[in-house]
């Protein structure tokens, strides 16, 4: 899956998006993976994460995925991922997880001078790049760039149009805040990904604009 | 998916969380367009139904039909996989595997995403060119158990109008070969019914520069200033 790469926006709004994936190998690294799995979502939860969450369990945290719970479940995963808005907190991460000398793949999203540079503070070679060359094929099924920027923060496509439309409508009528938008839209995405401190963002500068 | 039109209130609730506009109101009752439905079990999950109308019929689990669950919803495993949702590991773990190489890339076309859906008839049109072409469909992949086995790039007749929310293509192309086989295939992608949301794997060099992004910017491409980049911290590492 490549489901954090393609998130749609400009370099200014894509600063504080950040994705962490620590990922198992077949045939390497995938046989009973539970307990350095366990090991990598505490050092995950020791920063200031924006969310993270279960495709299994159905839902994530930021709408009610509780961590000890998860945890108990990382015997059968091979790979678990969470969200940052911060560069020290992937910083961070990224140091804990080279100390700790676990082995397995850790992949990182973001702005790519950023998180090479990030990488390289923390002592690591960048390895592998998976870049995004954007949208083809039949492009008026596309919503409008503003949409599309939050749809794309669910890289399994599962957080569509309607959804988003119809909660900023709410935000613009001040039946929402921002923030509680966000967490609305956020909730198909299971997998946690979602940003909803970069979707609330977002909204906000919707609505400036409009006004 | 399915709404019990007994138990239906018309209430609306559940028609913003169909990213594909499946669910419509007419009669009073809220309905799922079947044959359009991918069965990511979304409208289920956001358990907004006052009164549990949603489900998930037990045809939906039967072949040709269960291949749509498993592309579309991704806490459905893959069962040639062994993986969830559309199961490739592509470059996440490449610093372990070495799967694409130095001098290699990595092509990904992710069809019907984002937020589109795609027939397997649209991946069709660029599997059977690129069959024409000699161009290999990698093995590890979940759309390759679908294909006859008759190296035609065609799909077995019976999934090849299923729906699924996007499915990934995956090639390996050699550094020489990267302008051919880009210019050959990307083409293919204006005569498609769906989006598709186009990757490129590629190697690091000693210098922590990625220096194909200069050859796509000639070929006319945008490369987007983010990326997935795997920092090298898998053991053992094949450098």
């Amino acid at each position: 899956m490549s489901h954090s790469l393609h998130r749609f926006g400009t370099v200014e709004d894509l600063k504080n998006d950040f994705c962490i994936y620590a990922r198992c190998a077949r045939g390497v690294n995938r046989d009973h993976p539970g307990e350095k799995l366990r090991r990598i979502l505490d050092i995950y939860l020791s920063e200031d994460f924006v969310n993270f969450g279960s495709s299994h369990a159905g839902k994530s945290y930021v709408n009610g995925l509780d961590p000890e719970d998860y945890k108990e479940t990382l015997d059968n995963a091979y790979g678990i991922i969470i969200s940052f808005a911060d560069r020290n907190a992937v910083k961070g991460v990224l140091t804990k997880i080279r100390d700790a000398q676990l082995g397995i793949s850790i992949v990182v999203s973001g702005l790519i001078d950023e998180v090479v540079n990030i990488a390289h503070e923390c002592g690591l070679k960048p390895h592998t790049a998976t870049l995004s060359l954007g949208i083809f094929g039949n492009k008026s099924l596309l919503p409008k760039d503003e949409t599309l920027k939050i749809t794309t923060m669910c890289g399994h496509s599962l957080i569509g149009t309607p959804l988003v439309e119809s909660t900023c409508e709410k935000v613009r009528q001040a039946k929402l805040t921002p923030e509680k938008a966000a967490e609305i839209i956020a909730k198909p995405c299971t997998c946690g990904i979602f940003n909803t401190r970069r979707c609330a963002e977002l909204i906000r500068k919707q609505l400036e604009n409009i006004n | 998916m399915r709404i019990d039109p007994a138990r239906c209130l018309g209430c609306n609730r559940c028609v913003d969380y169909c990213m594909l506009n499946c669910i419509s109101k007419a009669d009073n009752i809220c309905t799922i367009k079947e044959e359009e439905c991918v069965d990511c079990g979304v409208c289920l999950r956001a358990n907004v139904c006052p009164v549990h109308a949603i489900f998930m019929p037990e045809e939906c689990y039967e072949y040709p039909r269960a291949v749509r669950m498993q592309f579309s919803d991704p806490g459905v495993q893959h069962p040639a996989l062994k993986a969830w949702g559309r199961g490739t590991e592509e470059a996440k773990t490449n610093d372990v595997t070495g799967k694409f190489g130095k001098g290699e890339y990595g092509l990904l076309l992710e069809f019907g995403r984002p937020c589109t859906g795609t027939r397997f008839t649209e991946v069709e049109k660029v599997t059977v060119a690129m069959r024409k072409l000699g161009i290999p469909i990698l093995e590890d992949n979940p759309l390759y158990g679908l294909l006859e086995s008759d190296d035609s790039g065609r799909f077995k007749k019976e999934f090849v109008n299923e729906k699924v929310l996007s499915a990934i293509l995956e090639l390996r192309i050699h550094e020489e070969e990267l302008e051919e086989i880009i210019g050959t295939i990307m083409p293919l992608l204006e005569n498609v019914d769906t989006v598709v949301s186009v990757g490129l794997v590629t190697r690091f060099d000693d210098d922590a520069k990625l220096p194909v992004a200069e050859k796509l910017k000639a070929m006319g491409f945008t490369v987007r200033p983010n990326a997935k980049i795997n920092v090298g911290l898998g053991r053992p590492l094949i450098d």
